[in-house]
């Protein structure tokens, strides 16, 4: 399989995901563990638990809000009746089964392609050049930024200006850590721009690099996307 | 329109949007932080309000979709919300970049454009958000402002009306302090650094 054949399967399940209800939703998962089973093996285990894992909160506080407070479906406030909670129950189902589905395919797709680099797999991806090039850069400076974090983070604690942990202090000289932060990265960023990537060539060799061509959908590709697109009709037919 | 330089400032403020997030865990502030880098874009952009907007644009976009694909699966929902605030970040907030780097600080004019820019970003965020909100999320998005949208339902409001009066509600205030921080970066950034971008 490959990336750009992963990103249109998950597409087209996010897709059918939106617009389907109870069984339909229900199908689309069936397809997105098949498509786990085939394609990461065990991981799809680690998947299903990350989505749960991630969905869990939101459930719980949509319980709280829809069956606890407010008690009883959108469709019933829509029509002005007195309702009930297991309508309200139902509702949270439906919004908890779309969450996850949204949240397992993504996880699905990234952990199909979890044995690239960033870079190889920006590069076998159907975008523009300019995209893909600014995509890498991003990855680049979010580790600068974070690495500036923690020097400059460690400096301030240590000069007395933020804690550790929370304190009234940290929200009032948060903003000195943050201004730190965007200095140094500036720094760096105008070193980069005029000393250091003009020397190594980087940017014509990322533009190289990043220029080859998209790899073509293969037959695999073709199966998960029909599959996907079929079960999305369905579980749209069905809703 | 994308030089260089441009192309580094993009990278850069879609770097920070997605960096703060992790500033804001470390110092455990109560607000979000993920705009600041797409407002500031538009900022170190300001003369050209059209490359500000794809500027900006772009650097909200390309952290919409790393934090969808490294944090969170559901953000890129509110991918449109990234657009609209460059699209106020570049024809409204940018106006105030004279005074934003006035040196001494005008502080009345100075406060009065954040909070106006800020409110407008707020409103222009909320109302663009609420259908995600309403229809991905049912109305709750598991941050504080459910309450709220619990009160509103609870009072007989659709979810739709309901998701946006609790943003307009809950937004401004965010996006103002966002503008802030936006504005205070913007006069700290280095003027060779400024110009470098600007091309001038």
């Amino acid at each position: 399989m490959t990336p750009n054949g992963a990103i249109v399967f998950g597409l087209v399940v996010v897709a059918g995901a939106m617009l389907a209800r109870d069984a339909g939703l229900a199908m689309l998962a069936v397809v997105c563990i098949a498509f786990g089973a085939v394609e990461i093996q065990s991981r799809t285990l680690r998947a299903l638990t990350w989505s749960a894992g991630i969905v869990a909160p939101l459930a719980a506080f949509m319980a709280v809000v829809w069956i606890g407070i407010v008690g009883r479906a959108p469709d019933e406030i829509a029509a002005g009746v007195t309702g009930s909670r297991t309508a309200a129950m139902a509702h949270v189902l439906t919004v908890s089964g779309r969450l996850f589905l949204v949240a397992l395919v993504v996880q699905l797709v990234i952990s199909r392609f979890a044995h690239l680099t960033p870079l190889q797999f920006i590069r076998s991806i159907a975008a523009p050049v300019t995209v893909k090039k600014l995509t890498v850069l991003t990855l680049s400076l979010i580790d600068t930024i974070l690495q500036a974090v923690d020097r400059a983070r460690t400096a301030l604690i240590a000069a007395g200006v933020v804690t550790p942990g929370f304190s009234m202090r940290n929200i009032g000289h948060g903003f000195i850590l943050i201004q730190t932060v965007w200095l140094s990265v500036i720094t760096i960023a105008t070193g980069r721009l005029k000393d250091k990537w003009p020397a190594e060539n980087t940017l014509a060799r990322l533009d190289h690099a990043l220029s080859s061509p998209s790899v073509p959908l293969g037959c695999a590709d073709l199966i998960w996307i029909g599959l996907a697109a079929v079960a999305s009709a369905v579980a749209v037919a069905v809703r | 329109m994308l030089t260089t330089p441009r192309l580094i400032v993009i990278a850069l403020c879609a770097a920070l949007n997605v960096s703060l997030g992790t500033v804001v865990y470390l110092i455990k502030l109560p607000i979000y932080l993920d705009s600041i880098g797409t407002i500031l874009c538009a900022l170190l952009l300001a003369p050209d309000r059209i490359v500000g907007f794809v500027c900006a644009t772009l650097a909200g976009l390309i952290s919409v979709a790393l934090i969808g694909l490294l944090v969170n699966p559901f953000y890129p929902w509110f991918a449109l919300t990234m657009v609209a605030i460059a699209a106020v970040s570049a024809f409204l907030t940018a106006g105030g970049a004279p005074v934003f780097r006035a040196r001494p600080m005008p502080v009345v004019p100075f406060a009065i454009r954040v909070v106006l820019y800020g409110i407008v970003t707020g409103i222009m965020a909320a109302v663009v958000s609420a259908p995600v909100v309403a229809y991905l999320f049912g109305g709750v998005t598991g941050s504080g402002s459910a309450f709220i949208v619990a009160l509103f339902l609870k009072a007989g409001q659709q979810v739709l009306s309901a998701a946006l009066l609790s943003g307009l509600a809950a937004d401004p205030v965010d996006k103002t302090l966002q503008v802030l921080f936006a504005a205070l970066l913007y006069r700290a950034t280095p003027v060779d650094f400024i110009k470098l971008v600007r091309g001038q």
